[in-house]
This record gives C-alpha cells, structure tokens and sequence, in this order.
C-alpha cells in the first residue's frame, strides 16, 4: 500500500501526459471526422471514394500497427516529428475515421423533410446545413461520439508500447521493478476510468442539455 | 521512394508464422465473448437486484478501462500470484472478458430495440410472455444483432495486436521482429496491414454471408 | 428567355406546365402535363393513389426533378431552360432557390423546424432566405401567427403544439416568403378529423384573399365548395378537368366515376 502512495507523483505524471494526448488526439480526430464527413455527404465522386479507401483501411488494420508504423519509419522520414505528436497524429487518424461515420449517420439522420421544407423558403445547402441540421444531427450524433472519444482515452494507452510515458508506460515500469502488479495497475486502470466515466457523465449532461425542450 | 516488391515476397512468409497464433486467438476470443456476452446479459436483466448490479459494474469497469491493461493486469497479475499464465492466455481471457462485457450491450440493444409492440402482439395472439419472447422477440433481435457483432469481432480481430506486447508470436510480433533487423519498415508494415485486412475481410464477408441466409429464413 | 413569351399574356398565368413528364426506368410518373394556374385561381388536383397528383406538385418547386417539359413560374423556368439549339440545360442551384421563395409550400406532415420557436419558424426563411432584418421578419411573423389565429403560441416549441397548430404555423411560414403561389401536398391527410376544419379555415381565407394555390388533397366537399377549378388525374395524365361542382356530379370519364363511387361509399354495408 505504502507502495501506491510512492508512486502516485509518477502515475499523477502519466496521467497528466495521457490526458494530454488523449484532448490533443480528440481534437484532431473530431475535425478530421467532420471534415471526411462533409466530403462523403456533399463531395464528388472521387472525393467520396478516397474518403472511402481511407475508412476502409483504417478500420481494418489495428492501431498498434499504425503506431508501430510510424514508430519505425520516423527515422527515415524526412521531417522531424516529436514521438508524442506522431502519436497523436496517428491516434487522431485512426479515429476520426470512427468519428466520420457517426457523423454521417447523424446527419443522414435528420428527415428530409426538414431539408424540403428549407428548400422550399429559398435556401441552400450550406445555410440548411448550419442552421436546420446541424442542432438536429447533434442530438443523434451525441451518445456515439462519447463513446468515440471514450474508445480515444483507452486507444491512448497503446503509446506506452512505443515508449511514451503514459500512465500505462509508467505503471508498466514500476511493476517491473517492484512486482506489485494488482496495486499499481489497479491504479493505472482507475485513471482510465476516472476519465472515461467523467466523459461519459459530460455526455449524459450534454445530451439532456440539448434535448431539453422548454 | 521506391518499393522494392520483390522483398514482400520475403517478408510475407515470416509474417505468416505469426498468422495462425492470430486466428489461433482471434477465433476462440470471438466465439467465448459472445457466449460470455450472453452469460452477461442474462445478469444484466435479471431480477435480482444484486446480480443485476454486479454485472452493471462489470461492464462498467471492463468500458472505461483500457483492455491493454487489462492484458497487463491478468498477465503481471498472474505470475505474482503463483499461477503464471502464457501471455497467450492472458490475452484470451482479457479479450473475452473487454469484449463479453461488449457483446452483452449489444445483446440488449439488440432485444429493447425489437418493439414491443410486437412482444404485445404476440401476448394478443395468445402466447405467454417467455414464448412471446422466444419465438417473436428473440428471433428479430439475432437478426438486429449481428451487424454489430459482425464490427465488434473486427475490433476482436484487431486486439489481437496487443498480445505481441506480452511476447506472444503472433503476426505483429513477427513484423517487430523484423522491424528490429532489418530497415525494410515501410514494405514490413504495409504487409502486415494488408495480413489484417484480408483477415478482417473474410470475417467480415463470412458475418455478411451468414445475415443474409437469416434474412432469408 | 424563350422567344414566346408576350408581354401581354404575361400578366395571367402564375404557373406554366408544358409537357411536363417523368419516369424511372420503364415507369412513366408523368406523361406529358400540360396546364396553366392563373393569378388567384384555387386549383385541386385529385386522383387515386400512384396517380402522379403529388409528383406533380413537387415538380412544380423542384422537390422533384422531372425529364422533360417545361415549367414557368411567373414567367420564369424553374430548373431547365431550352437554349437556341434545343439542348437542355440545368440552371444553377441559386437560380433555383431563388425561384423557389416565390413559392411557398405546406407538406402533409408539417415539417416544422424542431429546435425552433414557432415565431422564428416562421421568421427563419425571410431571415436566412431574404436577408430581412430579424426584428422587422419577427413582426411580419407575428402578424402572419395571429392571421391564422395562433397569436398566443408565439413563442411555444412545435413539440408542445396540435397538429392542427403545427400546419397552420406552417402555412405561416410559407406565407412569410409573400409567395406568388402556395402548393399543398395533402396538407390535412394526417390530421385527427377535429382538426382538420381549423387549417381548411385557413386555407379557405387565403382563396378569398386572392392566393394563387394548386391543392393535392383528398377533401373532396373542400374541393366542391371552394375551389376554382378542379383536375383528376390517373396514371400520370389529367383525365378530366373543370369546375369542381361539375366535375363531382356530372364525371364524364370512367375513371372519374369509379374514383367518385369509391368515394361516395365510404363505409357502406
């Protein structure tokens, strides 16, 4: 036990630096999704493709290959990107592709009735977009997108194999040197679930929030 | 840059020592998962107050929690405990016991997601309710379900991955094992990318195959 | 500009159709629609289910596309225009929308703006649509609200409002465009039957008023008693067409006078 509280100022760092990566990765993934959205909604035919090859791709191979991918190819990349952010951008990556298809589902959610019924008034796509569907489309799009961003806390935890010191790489470490798995992962696995289970509480809040008719 | 072809060639079969630890894993975790996922569920409606909560918190755990951890956990956890077991083992029971935890909410999405209307309808006609349930409800849910069944044994298919962090041979364990040799990364990882995406495929084609015969039926 | 538009006949037609056709594949919706809406006439168009009746209205704004014909809305062809070589052209999508305000549209299920007040339902399109100053869109839309008799639910969400509410908040919409012409798809088909005589009211108001409107609907004493003129379609095609009175009791063709019949029994046993 006296164990865990040595360690706390190491796990409160990994923990600090997971947090970090996992907003960092959220962020990325949430703008790259709307953007992949969009073209796969409203794009050409080309655009909807690549779009396609790429979800395709990204949803058949595992995140730890991406990583290990651009773990091993860092040295011979001609720009010099910090580990850190080849994680996140590798993470943000492989989930926005997750993000663009809950996305997509809530837009195509809203009935086209309300896209007629704007159509008729005089307007187009972009100002319909913005004004009629998107509060709609929110409302689908909340529940699932927590999830996404729940499954980029836990996605997170990968980088500690490459060598950054998350809460996972860190508590990796200090069981190797005092054999106290069940404390000190427990521990690790609290952290996760501490931020993940805030999110989904931020989620449940937001969905009443947005829901809520006066 | 240039891709030497004839080098995947060299790669592939390297690679392809691991590939039958992958569906040695992947097969026995999908198939255990969704019968533990039944098993859950079961909990998760029952009656009993104290079952029921015991396997809300279960799931609850076992989603906010990373299933590398959880590998870690039961592995590490394991050898100190005097029962080491094979890091193949842990990997198993930590996929089964992520994705059983899955695979019940999909379950019971699955069964609230059937109107109960119908369950009504099949009460009008006569049936009792557990017979309302098995010949209405619960033959709608197995259709309603197995999309994503078909996306979460993708995801299982993908997990795999990790147990290469607990030495266990599997295909990218053998791709790091290259990696470590030789510099041929780019031709090494994009095989074992395309490795998966043929294994994710047929699953996924096997799981599309099979929604279409229920249809049918 | 097609070279055979006068000046003078400018003034009568609201709504031009010409040879209006569609189809899928080998299925003709529309076989060769041809009809004029004049300035403040109330047109009815009737007719059996897969008729085309509705197909027909949502040609007119373009809900619909439709593969060839031609149609002039106060002059002006909405979504194709024929150049000097007789080759079809698409017109741009702000032509269109453009052309689209000049109509207004009321849809069998209301399709109110869920996330919305009533009266900045009814205030969005000359908002968004005219570029009206919100607070000068916000009076027109309170006026409009109060002449279909709903001043008191100005600021209530749809959710909380009757379905007979709903579509005259709907109606109030459109009319907030100041349309040249209003089309009704089945506006009162999903209404409970108490209901529906407090959007006909409505309705009825807007004909006295000198509204141009072409009605899709199954309200057949409606139809007789107000309607200026009425056309029964079938299979894509105007059957017969007149003055609604006439029309119901005197059908010259077959098909009318089936429909009618079917009509006429209702429930008997």
């Amino acid at each position: 036990m006296e164990l865990l509280v040595k360690s706390l100022p190491l796990l409160a760092h990994g923990a600090a630096t997971t947090l970090y990566l996992s907003a960092a990765a959220i962020v990325f993934a949430t703008a790259l999704g709307l953007v992949l959205a969009l073209l796969q909604l409203f794009g050409g035919l080309i655009l909807r493709a690549l779009v396609e090859v790429y979800l395709y791709v990204v949803r058949g191979v595992p995140l730890l290959v991406l990583l290990f991918a651009m773990y091993y190819a860092l040295p011979y990349a001609d720009i010099q990107i910090e580990p850190v952010t080849g994680g996140i951008v590798v993470i943000g990556l492989y989930f926005g592709a997750f993000m663009t298809e809950v996305f997509r589902a809530a837009v195509l959610s809203v009935p086209k009735g309300q896209w007629e019924a704007a159509r008729t008034l005089g307007l187009t796509t972009p100002r319909i977009l913005l004004d009629v569907v998107f509060v709609q489309a929110m409302r689908v799009a909340g529940p699932p997108y927590i999830n996404t961003c729940i499954m980029v806390v836990k996605g997170t935890s990968l980088v500690s194999i490459i060598g950054l010191a998350d809460v996972t790489f860190i508590g990796k470490q200090i069981v190797e040197r005092t054999l106290a798995p069940f404390e000190i992962f427990g521990a690790v696995a609290f952290v996760y679930f501490v931020i993940c289970f805030a999110l989904s509480r931020l989620g449940r809040h937001l969905e009443w929030r947005l829901n809520y008719v006066p | 840059m240039s891709i030497d072809l004839s080098f995947l060639t060299r790669v592939a079969p390297t690679l392809a020592e691991g590939l039958s630890t992958t569906i040695l894993l992947a097969v026995p975790a999908i198939l255990l998962s969704a019968t533990w996922g039944i098993v859950v569920v079961m909990g998760l409606l029952s009656r009993f107050r104290l079952v029921a909560d015991i396997a809300r918190s279960y799931v609850e755990v076992v989603r906010n929690t990373p299933v590398l951890v959880q590998m870690f956990f039961i592995f590490f956890g394991s050898g100190f405990a005097g029962y080491p077991l094979s890091g193949f083992t842990a990997g198993l029971l930590a996929l089964v016991l992520q994705n059983g935890a899955y695979m019940a909410e999909i379950y019971r999405g699955g069964i609230r997601g059937v109107s109960h209307r119908l369950a009504e309808a099949g009460l009008a006609l006569g049936l009792t309710p557990r017979r309302s349930f098995g010949l209405i409800v619960l033959p709608i849910a197995i259709r309603n379900v197995i999309p994503p069944l078909s996306n979460q044994g993708v995801l299982i298919i993908k997990d795999t991955s990790l147990v290469a962090t607990i030495s266990v041979a599997e295909l990218t364990f053998q791709a790091r094992l290259l990696a470590d040799r030789t510099a041929a990364v780019f031709e090494i990882f994009f095989t074992l990318a395309l490795f998966y995406l043929v294994l994710t495929a047929i699953f996924s084609g096997c799981m599309r195959l099979l929604e279409r015969r229920l249809r049918l039926a | 500009m097609s070279p055979d538009v006068s000046v003078g006949s400018a003034v009568s037609a609201e709504i031009e159709i010409r040879g209006l056709s569609k189809w899928f594949g080998d299925h003709k919706v529309l076989k060769g629609v041809s009809t004029d809406v004049k300035r403040g006439e109330a047109l009815v168009v009737i007719g059996p289910s897969g008729s085309g009746k509705t197909t027909l209205l949502r040609c007119i704004n373009l809900l619909e596309d439709f593969q060839e014909g031609e149609i002039r809305i106060g002059g002006e062809a909405i979504g194709y225009t024929v150049d000097p070589n007789g080759k079809r052209m698409r017109r741009g999508e702000a032509e269109i929308a453009r052309l689209r305000a000049k109509l207004g549209m009321v849809f069998q299920s209301f399709n109110l703006f869920p996330h919305m007040s009533v009266l900045r339902n009814v205030a969005f399109g000359p908002v968004r649509a005219l570029g009206m100053p919100r607070k000068e869109a916000e009076e027109r839309a309170a006026a409009l609200l109060a002449r279909v008799g709903l001043a008191d639910k100005v600021d209530a969400m749809p959710s909380r409002l009757s379905g007979g509410q709903q579509q005259r908040v709907a109606i109030a919409r459109a009319l907030a465009m100041q349309p040249k012409a209003m089309l009704f798809d089945e506006v009162t088909s999903a209404l409970d039957p108490e209901l529906v005589a407090e959007v006909l009211d409505v309705m009825r108001q807007l004909m006295q008023e000198g509204m141009t409107m072409v009605i899709v609907t199954h309200e057949m004493a409606f139809a007789q008693a107000f309607a200026h003129r009425a056309l029964f379609m079938a299979e894509g095609e105007i059957v017969e067409q007149g003055e609604p009175a006439r029309l119901f009791r005197d059908p010259q063709s077959t098909r009318l006078q089936a429909f009618l019949k079917r009509f006429k029994q209702g429930y008997q046993l």
